[in-house]
C-alpha cells in the first residue's frame, strides 16, 4: 500500500449526557500523494470529526479516540505523543477550516499569524519568516502581499482571509492538506478561484488533499476518489466519477440528485437535502439497524434490525443490504 | 453532537428555572442560611432578650467563659448576643431598602435610555456615566454626613450611588428584547410605547434583573456595614457595622466584638451571593454544561 | 491611536469634572442649614469672622449663578476651599495625602490582575478541575467578605501572632528620616497587608471573569487555528487565547477602578494609612465640608483619568477599534 496518510477501522466516541455515543465507526479511508479525497455527506455525519481526528485536535474529553489507527507514512497518530503531534501539525498535515471569518486571530496581524507557523516547524530567524510569509501571501494571489501581511483579520474580504489561510496552511509544504468546507462560507465566484488555488498548490507541492464538504459540484470539480458518510460511518466509497455517474447508496442517490443545485447558492451545510426527507437521527439514537433506513424510500424488514457493512458489491464499495441483495 | 431532540413538551421558563434551581445545592443551602438568619434577627431577640445598648458585664469577657454571656462582651461591656441579633434587622433593612431603591432608579432609567434611543438614551447615559466616575462609598459618605445619618438617609445614599451598572444592564436587556417580533406585533396591535415598555419588554427582562437584584442586596448590606463602620451609620440603632466600627480601636485587646458581627455579615452575603449565582444558573441552563 | 480621538475622550474628561464641580456645589446648598455653617463646619468652631470669609469667599450673598459661577472659578484656578480644621487650603491637604493613596490603589490593581489572571487562567485549563472549583468558591468568598473586616482580621492576625509586617502607618517611626533605599523598602513593607487587603476582593473576581472569558475564547476557531500549526498548549494559552480574553479583563478594571477607591478608603482607616481616605474619613468626623468635597473632586479626577487609560489601552489592545473615531 503507497498510501500517504491511512485511516483504518476508527471509531470516535463522546461522553454526552446521553451517555457514551459513538462519533465515528468503522472508519476506513487512504489517500495518496498528489490526490484529492472528498468526504461528503450532510452536517453531523462525522465529515469533521474524522478531519480532526486526523489532526489530533479532538477535544478530549468529552471525545476519545476508541479503536483504531491513522498512519501518516505509516506512523500511528492515534499513538503519538502530544509533543509529536504539535511537530506534525502544520508540518506533514496542515488544515484549512470552514469559517475564515474566525478562524484567524482578531488581534495578530495575518503576516504574524503565517510568520508564527513557518517559525513553528522551521529554523528560521523572525525577519527571514516574514519574508517567506509575504511571498505566500503573494503566492495565494493576494496584491501589494507586503502591505497586506501588516493588515488585521477584519480588514480582509472573507475570500482573503480564506486565502491567508490557505497561505498559513501550505506555508511549510505539509504533504497532507485537509479542507474543511473551505468555501462554505464564500461567494460563488470566490469559491472558483479557491478551488482553482487549492489545485494549483497541490500540483505545485504534491500535497494530498482530503476536500470535506456537502456540495457535490466541489467533488465533481476537485475530487480524484470520493467517500460519502453517513451518522459515523463511510457508505460508499469509489473513483470521483463512479460515485457521480453510478451512486448505489440510496443516500449517495439523493446528494447527486441535488447537483442542480450547483450554480445557484448550495445552501448552508444545515439545509435538508430536498431529495431526502428527514434529517440526520442524532446520534445517540442510533439503533441496530442501518441509519439512514427511516429515511430511506426502499426500507426493507432487514435494514432495521441489521447494520449493512461496507463492501464491494457490483460497482464499488457500499453499504446497504438493497444493493448486496440486488433488489435496488 | 448537538442535541436535536427537541420532542419534548416546552415549559413555562420560569417553571424550568424553578426546577433548576431546585437542583442547585448550593443555591439550596444559600436559602437556608438565609432563612435561618432572618429569622434570628426577627425573632432572636424576642427569645433571647436584652437591649444591645445596655452595659451588662464587665468590658471585653471573652466568649465561653460566663455562660450568660457565650460570646462575650464588647468594650463597654455590652453583649455581643444581644447586638448581633438586633443588629441583623437594620443591616437587612437597609441592605433590602437600598437594593429596592437602586433597582428602581436603575430599571428606570434603563428601560428609557434603551426603549427610546435617540437623544434620550444619550443624555441618560451620559447621567450614569457620571454618576459611575464618583467614588461610590465616597459620594455616600457625603450624602450620609450632609443630611444626617439615619437608616432613611443611608438607604437613600446607597440606592443613590449604586444604581449606575443596573441602568447598563437593562439597558443592554432593552436594546435586545426591543427588536424581537412580539414587541412589534404589540406596537402593531396599537399598544402605547408606556405598555409596550412596562408590560411587554420589562416582564422579558426579568431574569437578568432578578439575578442582579440579588447581588445588589449583598453589595448593598456590605455597603451599609462599611458606612456604619467609619461611623456613619445610625448611632441610635445597633448594626452589624456598628458594632465593628465601635470595637475598632481595641481590636489589639479583643478579637471577638469585630470578628462575630464581621462573621455575621460575611454569612449573610455569602447566602445571598450563593441565591444569585444559583439564580443566574437556573436562567442560563445553557452555562451549567460548562 | 489617533489624536482626535484622545482630545475628544479629554475633553468629556473634563465635562465630567466640571459636573462634579457643579454636584459639589448643590450638595452644600442642599444640605439642611446655612451652607456657610456647613462649609465652617459644626467642629470647626465657627466664628463669626470666619463665617464672613466664607460668605465673602464663596460669594454666598450674591445670586445663586453667581455663586456657582464664583465656584467653579476658584476651583479652575486650583482653589478647593480651605480646612477650616486642619486650617490648610484643601489642594494643599490633599496634595500630601495623593501619593500614599495612588501608590496603594495602583498595587492592589496590579497585584489582583496578576494573580487574578493567572488563576483563571489555570482555572481555564481545566473546567471541571480542581482550580476551577477553587476559583469559584474563592471569588463567591471574596464577594462576601467586608474589605474593612479582612483588613481587621489581618491586623489582630500580623500585630499578635506573626509580627512580620507592619500593621499601621506606612513608614516606621524610628526609620522617619530614613532615606533612599531604605526608606523605599521601609514603605513596602508596610504596604503589604494593605495592598493585600484591597486587592483580595478584586483577585477573586478578575479571577472568575478571567476564567469565564479564557472558556469563551479557548472554543473559538482562531484557538484551533492556533492548534492546527502546531503551536504548543502554553502558547495557545497565553499568547493566543489570553491576548483576546484580556479585552474583557481590561474592560471590568477601568470600570472596577471607582470600587477600588471606595475600597481604600476603607483600608486606609483600617491601617492608618495616611492617603486621602483616611484624609476622607478624618474630615467626615469633623464635618470638614471643604475638605470631603476636594476629596470627591479629586477622586473622581482620578477615575476619570484611570477610564481615560483604559480606553486607550483597549484601543491598543483590540485592533478591531484602532483608527475608528
Amino acid at each position: 500500500m503507497n498510501s500517504l496518510l491511512e485511516i483504518e477501522d476508527l471509531r470516535v466516541t463522546f461522553n454526552t449526557r446521553y451517555g457514551e455515543v459513538t462519533a465515528l465507526d468503522s472508519v476506513s479511508l487512504h489517500v495518496k500523494e498528489g490526490e484529492t479525497l472528498g468526504v461528503v455527506g450532510e452536517s453531523g455525519c462525522g465529515k469533521s470529526i474524522t478531519a480532526l481526528s486526523v489532526m489530533g485536535l479532538i477535544p478530549t474529553p468529552p471525545g476519545r479516540i476508541a479503536e483504531g489507527a491513522i498512519r501518516l507514512n505509516g506512523e500511528d497518530l492515534t499513538q503519538a505523543s502530544e509533543k509529536r503531534m504539535q511537530a506534525l501539525r502544520g508540518g506533514e498535515m496542515a488544515m484549512i477550516f470552514q469559517e475564515p471569518m474566525t478562524s484567524l486571530n482578531p488581534v495578530f496581524t495575518v503576516g504574524d499569524q503565517i510568520a508564527e507557523a513557518i517559525m513553528l516547524h522551521q529554523k528560521v530567524d523572525a525577519a527571514q519568516a516574514r519574508r517567506d510569509a509575504v511571498a505566500l501571501l503573494d503566492r495565494v494571489g493576494i496584491p501589494s502581499p507586503d502591505v497586506r501581511a501588516g493588515d488585521f483579520p477584519h480588514q480582509l474580504s472573507g475570500g482573503m482571509r480564506q486565502r491567508v489561510m490557505i497561505a498559513m496552511a501550505v506555508s511549510c509544504r505539509p504533504k497532507v492538506l485537509i479542507a474543511d468546507e473551505p468555501t462554505t462560507a464564500l461567494d460563488v465566484t470566490v469559491q472558483a478561484q479557491i478551488f482553482d488555488l487549492l489545485n494549483e498548490i497541490q500540483r505545485e507541492f504534491g500535497s494530498a488533499i482530503i476536500l470535506i464538504t456537502h456540495d457535490m459540484g466541489a467533488i465533481s470539480e476537485m475530487a480524484d476518489r470520493v467517500a460519502v458518510m453517513y451518522a459515523g460511518r463511510v457508505i460508499e466509497e469509489a473513483r470521483a466519477d463512479d460515485v457521480l455517474d453510478y451512486p448505489q447508496h440510496p443516500y449517495a442517490r439523493g446528494l447527486i440528485s441535488c447537483i442542480p443545485a450547483l450554480g445557484k447558492d448550495a445552501g448552508g451545510a444545515g439545509d435538508m437535502l430536498a431529495e431526502i426527507p428527514g434529517v440526520v437521527p442524532p446520534l445517540h439514537k442510533l439503533g441496530a439497524g442501518c441509519a439512514f433506513a427511516d429515511r430511506c424510500a426502499h426500507q426493507a424488514p432487514r435494514c432495521a434490525v441489521d447494520k449493512p457493512l461496507l463492501a464491494a458489491h457490483g460497482h464499488h464499495p457500499v453499504a446497504c443490504h438493497g444493493v448486496e441483495e440486488g433488489w435496488l | 453532537m448537538r442535541d436535536q431532540d427537541t420532542n419534548f413538551q416546552a415549559e413555562s421558563p420560569a417553571l424550568e428555572a424553578w426546577r433548576m434551581f431546585r437542583r442547585n445545592i448550593p443555591a439550596l443551602i444559600g436559602v437556608a442560611m438565609l432563612s435561618l438568619i432572618i429569622l434570628a434577627t426577627l425573632y432572636g431577640s424576642f427569645f433571647y432578650g436584652g437591649d444591645p445598648f445596655d452595659i451588662v458585664w464587665a468590658p471585653q469577657e471573652p466568649p465561653g467563659m460566663t455562660p450568660e454571656f457565650p460570646l462575650g462582651t464588647d468594650y463597654l461591656g455590652r453583649d455581643l448576643v444581644a447586638g448581633l441579633l438586633t443588629g441583623g434587622g437594620p443591616t437587612l433593612a437597609v441592605g433590602a431598602a437600598a437594593a429596592a431603591i437602586t433597582m428602581g432608579i436603575g430599571i428606570s432609567m434603563g428601560a428609557l435610555a434603551g426603549y427610546y434611543g435617540g437623544w434620550v438614551d444619550n443624555l441618560l447615559m451620559r447621567v450614569t456615566e457620571f454618576f459611575q466616575v464618583l467614588p461610590a462609598l465616597l459620594f455616600a459618605m457625603v450624602l450620609v454626613t450632609l443630611f444626617s445619618p439615619s437608616l432613611f438617609t443611608i438607604a437613600m445614599a446607597i440606592g443613590l450611588v449604586s444604581w449606575p451598572q443596573t441602568a447598563r444592564l437593562t439597558r443592554a436587556e432593552f436594546l435586545k428584547i426591543k427588536q424581537l417580533e412580539y414587541v412589534t406585533a404589540a406596537r402593531a396591535i396599537g399598544a402605547r410605547n408606556k405598555r409596550i415598555i412596562w408590560k411587554v419588554i420589562l416582564p422579558n427582562a426579568l431574569p437578568p434583573l432578578i439575578v442582579s437584584a440579588t447581588l445588589t442586596v449583598g453589595v448593598a448590606i456590605l455597603f451599609e456595614a462599611g458606612l456604619s463602620f467609619l461611623g456613619l451609620g445610625d448611632p441610635n440603632v445597633m448594626s452589624w457595622g456598628l458594632m465593628i466600627g465601635s470595637n475598632r480601636e481595641y481590636i489589639l485587646d479583643a478579637w471577638w466584638p469585630v470578628t462575630f458581627p464581621g462573621l455575621a455579615i460575611f454569612f449573610t452575603v455569602f447566602s445571598v451571593s450563593l441565591i444569585g449565582d444559583g439564580l443566574n444558573d437556573a436562567f442560563n441552563p445553557k452555562l451549567r454544561e460548562r | 491611536m489617533n489624536t482626535s480621538f484622545l482630545l475628544r475622550r479629554l475633553g468629556y474628561g473634563l465635562l465630567l469634572m466640571l459636573g462634579v464641580v457643579v454636584l459639589n456645589f448643590l450638595l452644600i446648598r442642599l444640605a439642611p442649614g446655612d451652607p456657610a455653617l456647613v462649609i465652617a463646619g459644626e467642629m470647626g468652631g465657627a466664628t463669626q469672622e470666619m463665617l464672613d470669609s466664607i460668605r465673602e469667599e464663596y460669594g454666598l450673598n450674591k445670586p445663586v449663578a453667581v455663586q456657582l459661577l464664583l465656584y467653579i472659578g476658584n476651583v479652575l484656578q486650583g482653589d478647593l476651599g480651605e480646612s477650616f480644621f486642619f486650617n490648610q487650603p484643601v489642594s494643599s491637604l490633599i496634595a500630601q495625602r495623593v501619593l500614599p493613596t495612588i501608590l496603594l490603589v495602583i498595587t492592589a490593581q496590579v497585584l489582583s490582575i496578576v494573580i487574578g489572571v493567572v488563576l483563571g487562567v489555570l482555572a481555564a485549563r481545566k473546567p471541571n478541575g480542581v482550580m476551577s472549583a477553587f476559583v469559584s468558591v474563592f471569588a463567591t468568598i471574596g464577594y462576601a467578605v467586608p474589605v474593612f473586616w479582612t483588613g481587621i482580621m489581618l491586623v489582630i492576625l500580623f500585630a499578635s501572632i506573626f509580627p512580620i509586617f507592619p500593621v499601621e502607618g506606612m513608614q516606621s517611626v524610628k526609620l522617619r528620616d530614613a532615606s533612599g533605599l531604605v526608606k523605599a523598602l521601609d514603605i513596602l513593607h508596610h504596604l503589604v497587608l494593605p495592598a493585600f487587603t484591597l486587592a483580595v476582593i478584586y483577585l477573586a473576581q478578575y479571577a472568575r471573569l478571567s476564567r469565564a472569558s479564557m472558556l469563551e475564547v479557548l472554543g473559538s476557531d482562531y484557538i484551533r487555528t492556533a492548534r492546527a500549526k502546531g503551536a504548543s498548549p502554553r502558547s495557545v494559552l497565553f499568547k493566543h487565547a489570553l491576548r483576546n480574553a484580556a479585552l474583557p479583563i481590561l474592560t471590568v478594571a477601568g470600570l472596577q477602578f471607582g470600587n477600588l477607591i471606595s475600597g481604600a478608603l476603607l483600608v486606609e482607616t483600617v491601617f492608618n494609612w495616611p492617603g486621602m481616605g483616611r484624609l476622607a474619613f478624618e474630615s467626615i468626623l469633623r464635618r470638614d465640608y471643604p475638605t470631603i468635597m476636594g476629596v470627591l473632586f479629586f477622586a473622581s479626577g482620578m477615575v476619570v483619568v484611570a477610564n481615560i487609560l483604559t480606553d486607550m489601552s483597549y484601543r491598543l489592545a483590540d485592533p478591531r477599534l484602532r483608527g475608528k473615531g
